[in-house]
């Protein structure tokens, strides 16, 4: 009986807070904003709307461009396979890809880490289909994304290992400056990243902005609506959620044109030495 | 560096930039797990001696040239201009590395240094900055080729005049002991220009009754370690058109890692099949054609894998089927095989004599071997052979160099 009222009272004061933050937030999104306040608005929205289609577009075209550019080329002029010689060519060209036995005998450390970051970039992008209207991996009322956050730090441990291991020699002796700029843009994405799906849990009212209200962004994205995502998106989290857009947008424009292209290469060439 | 001269140099960059250099040049993370695999950084650990060291010369020329990154934000990726300072950076890239391809063995997405090298190596007989020491012995080499009807007559002469060191290992064959470019022989041998290479061999396949013919050629070919991949073609074609005309089944080339490598997988396809020696050696033992006595060998034997014979040509379990038949005291070298360390001679470096850099790039092979505690370490490659020789004489290893032919034709049950 006593948990039980413990419980109501528990319930009606998140209800309570839940309330307060939206009624702050429709306070804050009727609020009209004028001179540097109306600047820092507009280019919130073209990041988050107009040019969140931009770089995903330019992503697809990028890519698309550059296995043109591969499949246009004459082939090699002979075969390029290491003995000795799999038994099943495409097989294990997918085992070097997605297993890296190569990395696990030499670096093993790296290797964990290297897998670690791989497979949680793969739930990373399933966390964030997940959102999309219409695609359902986690119960709809979930307010917790796909990991609860785990995912986010998953992907941002190996990268600070990865940065670390990258400042030292030898790696640091054939280290070009994108690698490092590559790095950073990643490491501050899933930072930001790490504030939208378990740091904007922390707040004494529990999450500022739900799994639900990214939803509503995402459908508003999906249906082309062009609205203002900072009407479904509250609270003063929302800057973090621009900067973490903006990064994803950098991200799929730099992509096709950076050495982050192996994403779509790995298992060509790995054929190589393998066919 | 004239304007003409960089134009001229994009052009055969362009040239060699068909889908797998395009894949390599553009796949790599410099993730840094190649590092380690290089004898020359594993025995002097300076990044321009890593794999991945060696190939960002390239990839940077190729960033300037043909990237967009190179055009707008050329310090994001600190590309190299096509000058005399780079095509210093690209002759060093490619003078250390010996074509072994080890590295491969240890990057995630299995590029070929080798391959880019080759780019380096065309970018520097473009500039007239290759080891002109290469290009004079494939020059000569082509030369041979095109006079070989005057040579022939005393070339035929001389190799008669083995006869009797051959008919020392195996006396029962008939006359002539040898036969040069004879029309319906099974199996043309290739050989290099050393009696060493025809004398075993020849009595091997003598005893093995083979019907085998000796081709007027050498097999070794100069123009590969040069990067020349025309005059390759032209030394590799009249070894094809000879096998043709005289419509042998094998070509069988000599103990040359390159030149097997070369003919069996670099030019091509042929109408008929190519071996390496020792693969026919194995088959001779397997068809109980030759045997070979047990107790020729005093003191432990061990085995150097050939990088172009064993991991880049896939002749691995062969040699140590015939060494089976050779003595019950073998022990392998650590790593073999596949991830065997190449010997350091490799690419033309033996050729081009680079004594000093070879024993220094070399120090891990020599404690390979010193590691091994043999006595006798037998190789199926004269590039190898010769390095091996210097390495063990350079680090007083005292271990006795052989050929695997030799050992065989020394053993051969009369």
């Amino acid at each position: 009986m006593a948990a039980q009222a413990g419980a109501d009272v528990v319930t009606a004061a998140s209800a309570a807070a839940g309330a307060a933050v939206a009624d702050a937030t429709s306070a804050a999104s009727q609020v009209v904003h004028t001179g540097f306040a109306l600047v820092v608005d507009r280019i919130d929205y073209i990041i988050m709307v107009p040019l969140v289609y931009v770089s995903i577009l330019a992503l697809l075209a990028g890519i698309i461009w550059r296995i043109a550019v591969i499949m246009r080329s004459p082939p090699p002029p002979y075969p390029l396979r290491l003995y000795p010689a799999a038994r099943r060519p495409g097989l294990a060209a997918l085992g070097d890809t997605f297993a890296m036995p190569q990395v696990r005998k030499h670096k093993p450390l790296f290797w964990v880490f290297l897998m670690i970051y791989h497979v949680a970039f793969v739930l990373l992008i399933l966390g964030h289909l997940d959102i999309l209207p219409h695609v359902s991996l986690l119960p709809p009322d979930s307010r917790h994304m796909l990991g609860a956050g785990g995912v986010g730090i998953a992907v941002t441990l190996p990268l600070i290992y990865f940065l670390m291991r990258r400042l030292r020699s030898p790696q640091r002796d054939i280290s070009v400056f994108s690698d490092y700029l590559l790095l950073l843009l990643l490491l501050f994405l899933f930072l930001f990243g790490d504030m939208m799906s378990w740091g904007n849990s922390w707040s004494p009212h529990g999450f500022v902005m739900s799994k639900q209200d990214f939803a509503k962004y995402f459908d508003d994205l999906a249906r082309f609506t062009f609205a203002d995502p900072r009407a479904v998106l509250p609270g003063s989290h929302y800057h973090f959620a621009v900067i973490h857009v903006l990064l994803a947008e950098v991200f799929f424009i730099v992509l096709p044109f950076s050495k982050i292209i192996h994403t779509f290469f790995s298992v060509p060439v790995n054929m190589l030495r393998r066919r | 560096m004239e304007a003409a001269t960089t134009q001229k140099l994009e052009q055969l960059f362009q040239a060699r930039l068909h889908s797998a250099m395009r894949l390599y040049l553009d796949s790599c993370a410099r993730c840094g797990v190649c590092v380690e695999a290089c004898h020359a950084y594993a025995s002097m650990p300076q990044a321009r001696y890593t794999a991945v060291g060696r190939a960002e010369v390239i990839r940077r020329i190729f960033k300037k040239y043909f990237k967009l990154e190179g055009k707008i934000a050329p310090w994001l990726g600190e590309v190299l201009p096509m000058d005399d300072a780079t095509m210093d950076l690209v002759s060093d890239a490619a003078w250390s590395c010996t074509g072994c391809r080890r590295c491969m063995t240890f990057c995630p997405f299995g590029i070929d240094t080798q391959l880019i090298m080759s780019i380096a190596k065309g970018l520097l007989i473009g500039a007239d900055k290759e080891p002109k020491l290469l290009t004079m012995l494939s020059d000569m080499s082509v030369a041979k080729g095109e006079g070989i009807e005057e040579t022939r007559p005393a070339f035929t002469q001389a190799i008669q005049d083995l006869s009797a060191e051959i008919r020392a290992l195996w006396p029962y064959a008939g006359d002539p002991v040898v036969t040069v470019e004879a029309e319906g022989a099974d199996v043309l041998y290739v050989a290099l220009a050393g009696k060493h290479s025809i004398i075993p061999a020849a009595a091997i396949m003598n005893a093995a009754g083979e019907r085998w013919t000796l081709s007027v050629y050498e097999a070794v070919n100069f123009a590969a370690f040069l990067g020349d991949s025309k005059k390759m073609q032209v030394i590799a074609r009249r070894i094809h058109d000879e096998a043709v005309r005289l419509k042998v089944k094998e070509v069988a080339i000599v103990e040359c890692g390159t030149a097997f490598r070369v003919m069996k997988y670099m030019t091509g396809p042929h109408p008929f099949k190519v071996v390496a020696f020792v693969e026919l050696i194995s088959r001779y033992l397997r068809e109980g054609r030759i045997r070979l006595r047990k107790d020729s060998l005093k003191g432990t034997l061990t085995y150097h894998d050939p990088c172009q014979i064993a991991r880049n040509g896939g002749v691995i379990e062969e040699p140590r089927h015939v060494i089976g038949h050779l003595t019950a005291d073998f022990v392998e070298l650590r790593p073999n095989r596949a991830e065997n360390w190449c010997c350091g001679g490799g690419g033309g470096l033996v050729a081009l004599g680079e004594q000093d850099f070879r024993m220094k790039s070399s120090k891990v092979k020599a404690e390979q071997m010193k590691a091994s505690q043999a006595a006798i370490i037998t190789t199926a490659c004269e590039n190898c052979h010769s390095q091996l020789t210097d390495l063990n004489q350079h680090y007083g290893l005292g271990m006795k160099v052989e050929f695997l032919s030799k050992l065989v034709a020394d053993a051969l049950v009369k």
